[in-house]
């Protein structure tokens, strides 16, 4: 075995640089002990993936979402004044008008079955795709799809865990889906290019946390249609 | 979007973070917790246009470690309760091969706080050395030795069958 457990284990991690990792790959098929040495390596590595991978999925605990939703109130906000000042403008006759309206249109649009369903929706507390957008994530290929389709594929990839991802675009919303479970995972999310107020995602903006993500490159046509053929595994 | 939203997202990774630190299910929620009250009492520090995952998991393993040394000095030891562990001892060089198999949470458990942490980072969140290396702030030299180490015990411990 002519390569130190380090380097095997960089190997392993994907630490390397692509030419030492083929020459690893090649040596690993006539070499038995390099080969379980990898193969060790590997299997720990998916046993804590099995063991901790699923907490991912758990449902996030109310507290955290309720810590994360009352922050609205500015830190500067000390004076008993500004306080009844804030309240007063928190509860304005105007806001509790527009409460109203998007109960109103939640309840509206919750009965009413023929309406597209919506491009995001949340399983076990973790936003995932729906709709339009899980099928454009299935089967899209960014290859051939058509210049003014509503929903735009950018760049498919393998993040370091393994799961295909894939970046999107359209006029509500940008991110990247990640393929966990049969769901596509939405693990980064921006305004899409049509959001008056908010600064727009500019699509390198998504490139670049789509290359934070990534393990090796993005696919080229050839890989991400295989990879739809493999149903994004 | 909003700083809170953001975090939001990264909740679920973080949870899987702490669990691998804390062990147990209720400690590490109790330190999301506590990690999440800082990030928002500090987050005219984060840098908009940086990883705030990365951000985030420093605060928490920050946290974390403070806590363990605060228990330390208070002479608290986390009790660990399955049967594996107390039949093979106290530390991790004492525990038979194999003797853990399966028992992932009770052979973390015995992995000394700095090894555990980047076995975290690198095999489970699967962040490049470079990048562990930035978010415990140590040498890559540091990262990639306390992975080797690591990783043997576990495998030791663990048994090498997948």
């Amino acid at each position: 075995m002519s390569f130190d457990k380090a380097t095997i284990a960089a190997f392993v991690d994907g630490e390397l640089d692509d030419l030492t990792a083929r020459r690893i790959e090649r040596e690993a098929q006539t070499d038995a002990a390099l080969a379980a040495e990898i193969a060790r390596h590997r299997a720990l590595t998916d046993r804590l993936h099995r063991h901790y991978g699923p907490v991912v999925d758990e449902t996030i605990p109310d507290t955290f979402l309720k810590l994360l939703a009352k922050t609205e109130t500015p830190a500067a906000d000390t004076s008993l004044a500004a306080r009844r000042e804030a309240k007063r403008t928190r509860f304005a006759p105007a806001h509790w008008g527009a409460i109203a309206a998007s109960l109103i249109l939640g309840l509206t649009l919750g009965t009413q079955p023929w309406r597209a369903p919506a491009d995001v929706a949340t399983e076990s507390g973790v936003l995932v795709a729906s709709g339009a957008l899980a099928t454009a994530l299935d089967t899209q290929l960014a290859s051939n799809q058509r210049a003014d389709a509503p929903i735009r594929i950018g760049l498919t990839f393998r993040d370091r865990t393994g799961r295909a991802c894939r970046s999107f675009e359209s006029a509500a919303l940008a991110g990247i889906g990640c393929r966990a479970a049969d769901e596509w995972m939405l693990e980064r999310t921006m305004p899409g290019s049509r959001q008056g107020d908010y600064r727009q995602a500019g699509s390198g903006e998504l490139a670049a946390a789509a290359s934070a993500m990534m393990a090796g490159d993005a696919f080229d046509d050839v890989a991400e249609s295989k990879a739809r053929a493999a149903g994004w595994r | 979007m909003r700083f809170e939203d953001q975090l939001i997202e990264i909740l679920p990774r973080l949870r899987r973070f702490a669990r691998g630190l804390a062990g147990s299910a209720a400690d590490a929620d109790d330190l999301c917790q506590a990690a999440i009250e800082r990030a928002l009492k500090s987050q005219g520090q984060w840098q908009q246009g940086t990883r705030l995952d990365s951000w985030m998991y420093r605060i928490t393993r920050n946290l974390w470690i403070d806590e363990r040394r605060a228990s330390g000095r208070r002479g608290v030891h986390a009790p660990i309760d399955d049967d594996a562990v107390q039949i093979a001892g106290d530390t991790a060089d004492s525990v038979e091969a194999g003797a853990l198999r399966g028992d992932i949470d009770g052979a973390m458990a015995r992995l000394p706080d700095e090894q555990r942490e980047v076995v975290i980072l690198v095999l489970v969140e699967g962040y490049a050395y470079r990048e562990a290396a930035e978010i415990l702030d140590v040498p890559i030299g540091t990262i990639t030795s306390r992975l080797a180490r690591g990783r043997d015990t576990l495998m030791h411990m663990l048994g090498e069958a997948a």
